[in-house]
């Protein structure tokens, strides 16, 4: 089987990321290149030709890859082959990292996501946080700029924390409430980021339970290198975690890679691969790449 | 380098602004333009325009006020498990945004239409009003007559409040220039189909809608325009899954509904969102040979438009015929088009399209083609759950080839 070039593309609500794969459909996968690139207040597309500057290291033409696929927010990348849903994209990105992968949990800025998959990476049953902004990265990055801690301080700060003082799971604005009356009430900051980690994991925790994941999942999206979540994502599922209010242990295992937060990227660029093969095979490739530039 | 300009955008644009034009500024400029020829409304699903036209009536097919219409006072009509088009349009009318109509017709959809048209008599007794009742039963001799009769009594109520005599002749040419506008609409159709990154679902729904307020006529010229322009769109093909998406019925799906499809990686190349359009397959057979459907004759063109209801009628929710036709119909509309899956979109508590959709779920899992099904109404406005579930369904269909 040919080797495919691919690039996935993960616009999110905080960032764009970007990896370029060299694979063999999906399969025997090299990373040849990556990049995230904060959004901040710059213009998407701006964003998005750096992110693939970064991760081609400029060497790569978007007319060179096999199948540029996109996943997220990605009506700007107008030049992609292919677009694919963000918890298909992660799934694949999970199954990436560990082969062994039951599930991925898809921790972003905006929005957290259980998902199951099969050992191809199809996705079996998936879960998302509902309205409310307190089960995400942006909640928790928030909270880290009130208390003054640098956002990559938050993990291992959360992980000396000794008695975690608890805030409210269900609203970010009482959340928020609940950290300023710590802080005047003298709480230190690792109790407090500890609370806020354990009250994250317990609502996602709940997500993973209530779509039946066992085994291994894979902990992806921006917050996967947060080892203060993943601490408190154990401790969950183990039944501990929310002091007054324990849950019911689940049979989980969370893991991490320090990747994770490329998932979506990565899996889009797999995923891409495997598509290219089939639209191949299908005889459908030559009409697609026919039709994809014309008019005008 | 600046990007190249889409020929189709101003038609596009014209057509979305017929779209937002709720209170029919539009149909005031035509009657003023006509002498104050009347303007009718037509509530979902279908009566036959070229009947409205040849009198010298502007049919206006009303459908709703979409998610544009706070609804306050509809919602005191009507208990909670009924649809919103209902709701929505008696807004509209006690509101004043229907004020540009010299009365409705309200075919016999369901019974929460014919409830309609009842509360109509009564809020707009200065009004014309008239329920439409369409056959169930298809033979000449018994539903052709019938709908004939119905047909000619409309038209002779509306002549009694001003309207033009019916004349056989300029129902003749009314009709002539109504299947100049279907071969049209096919062709629109056929393009999306065919090259769905050309004409876009929600594009293609514009189009379509723009007719439901313009004259036959200037529809068509919208639609020759845009065919003729098609061609040199700046377009691009995407991997995307091609669905049908099934299951309109009356209320219409918010034009942003249609859009969240469109994004979740679906070419939409076929729908049935306004199922009045697709009431009828192909021409009104004016002048054709459809065999002895005496006492009917396809030489008079009131017949002829009887007769394409009888015998051309599309199987639809709309239509009270045999299990297994309306799901056979789809399967072979799946694989005509090369659909991979077929997304069932109803509106919440539209009776016929839901009672309709176990038996064509039956047929589709016995075909062996994936779907998945949702409500909405025509007000919804947070479409995240859609998209979930439409992005998930269509990467499914694409990688994996199963729901």
């Amino acid at each position: 089987m040919r080797e495919h070039l691919t690039l996935g593309i993960d616009v999110g609500s905080a960032a764009v990321k970007a990896a370029v794969v060299r694979s063999r459909a999906g399969d025997d996968a090299t990373v040849l290149g990556t990049s995230i690139q904060r959004i901040r207040r710059r213009e998407l597309r701006e964003v998005i030709e750096a992110a693939i500057a970064e991760a081609t290291g400029g060497r790569i033409a978007n007319e060179d890859f096999d199948y540029v696929a996109t996943t997220g927010e990605a009506d700007a990348v107008e030049f992609r082959t292919g677009h694919f849903y963000t918890i298909t994209a992660h799934a694949r990105g999970a199954l990436h990292f560990d082969r062994e992968a039951a599930g991925a949990l898809d921790v972003g800025s905006l929005h957290a996501r259980a998902i199951r998959l099969d050992p191809r990476g199809k996705v079996t049953g998936q879960r998302m946080t509902s309205q409310c902004a307190s089960g995400s990265g942006q909640f928790l990055e928030n909270i880290a700029r009130y208390l003054g801690v640098p956002i990559e301080d938050v993990g291992e700060l959360s992980r000396s924390a000794r008695t975690p003082e608890m805030v409210s799971g269900i609203c970010a604005v009482l959340a928020e409430t609940d950290v300023i009356n710590m802080v005047s009430r003298g709480i230190s900051t690792a109790d407090i980021l500890k609370g806020i980690h354990l009250s994250i994991a317990g609502r996602l925790v709940q997500l993973v339970r209530a779509i039946g994941i066992e085994g291994r999942v894979v902990v992806t999206g921006g917050l996967a290198t947060d080892t203060g979540l993943l601490t408190a994502l154990q401790e969950c599922a183990e039944g501990g975690g929310a002091r007054k209010r324990p849950g019911k242990a689940v049979n989980v295992q969370f893991v991490t890679h320090p990747d994770g937060v490329l998932a979506g990227a990565l899996g889009a660029a797999l995923l891409g691969a495997y598509r290219h093969r089939q639209l191949e095979e299908s005889g459908r490739l030559a009409m697609l790449m026919g039709g994809a530039e014309v008019g005008g | 380098m600046s990007a190249p300009t889409d020929p189709c955008a101003p038609l596009l644009a014209r057509a979305e602004a017929l779209l937002e034009d709720l209170s029919l500024h539009g149909v005031a400029a035509w009657k003023a333009a006509h002498g104050g020829a009347p303007a009718i409304g037509i509530m979902p699903v279908f009566a036959p325009r070229p009947l409205f036209e040849a009198i010298g009536v502007l049919p206006v097919n009303i459908y709703g006020g979409g998610d544009r219409v706070d609804v306050i006072k509809g919602d005191a009509y009507y208990q909670s498990y009924i649809c919103h088009i209902p709701r929505s349009t008696i807004e509209m009318g006690l509101g004043g945004q229907l004020d540009a109509l010299d009365g409705m017709v309200f075919p016999s959809t369901c019974d929460v239409i014919r409830n309609l048209s009842g509360m109509w008599r009564m809020l707009f007794p200065q009004k014309y009003s008239a329920y439409l009742d369409l056959p169930q039963t298809f033979e000449a001799p018994l539903g052709g007559l019938f709908y004939r009769h119905e047909l000619s009594r409309i038209a002779a109520e509306l002549v009694a409040r001003g309207a033009r005599p019916l004349d056989a002749d300029r129902l003749r040419e009314a009709i002539i220039v109504e299947n100049r506008r279907r071969a049209l609409l096919a062709d629109l159709a056929s393009l999306r189909a065919r090259e769905p990154w050309r004409l876009k679902a929600s594009e293609a729904y514009l189009l379509t809608r723009a007719g439901a307020v313009l004259p036959c006529a200037e529809h068509i010229e919208l639609l020759e325009a845009f065919l003729a322009a098609a061609p040199e769109r700046p377009v691009r093909a995407y991997d995307n899954v091609r669905v049908i998406v099934l299951g309109a019925f009356c209320e219409q799906p918010p034009i942003g509904l249609i859009r969240t499809l469109e994004r979740s990686g679906c070419d939409l190349v076929d729908d049935d969102f306004q199922l009045g359009l697709c009431a009828i397959d192909g021409a009104i057979p004016l002048d054709e040979d459809v065999g002895d459907q005496s006492p009917l004759d396809t030489h008079d063109p009131l017949d002829a438009l009887v007769l394409s209801y009888t015998l051309r009628g599309q199987a639809t929710a709309t239509r009270y015929i045999a299990d297994g036709v309306k799901g056979e119909a789809l399967v072979n509309r799946v694989r005509t088009l090369g659909a991979e899956g077929v997304i069932l979109a109803a509106p919440s508590f539209c009776d016929p399209a839901l009672l309709d959709q176990p038996m064509i779920e039956q047929a589709l899992n016995d075909a062996g083609i994936p779907f998945t099904s949702f409500k909405y109404a025509e007000n919804s406005a947070q479409f995240q759950t859609i998209r979930e579930q439409a992005g998930a369904f269509s990467d499914s269909v694409k990688l994996w080839g199963a729901a």
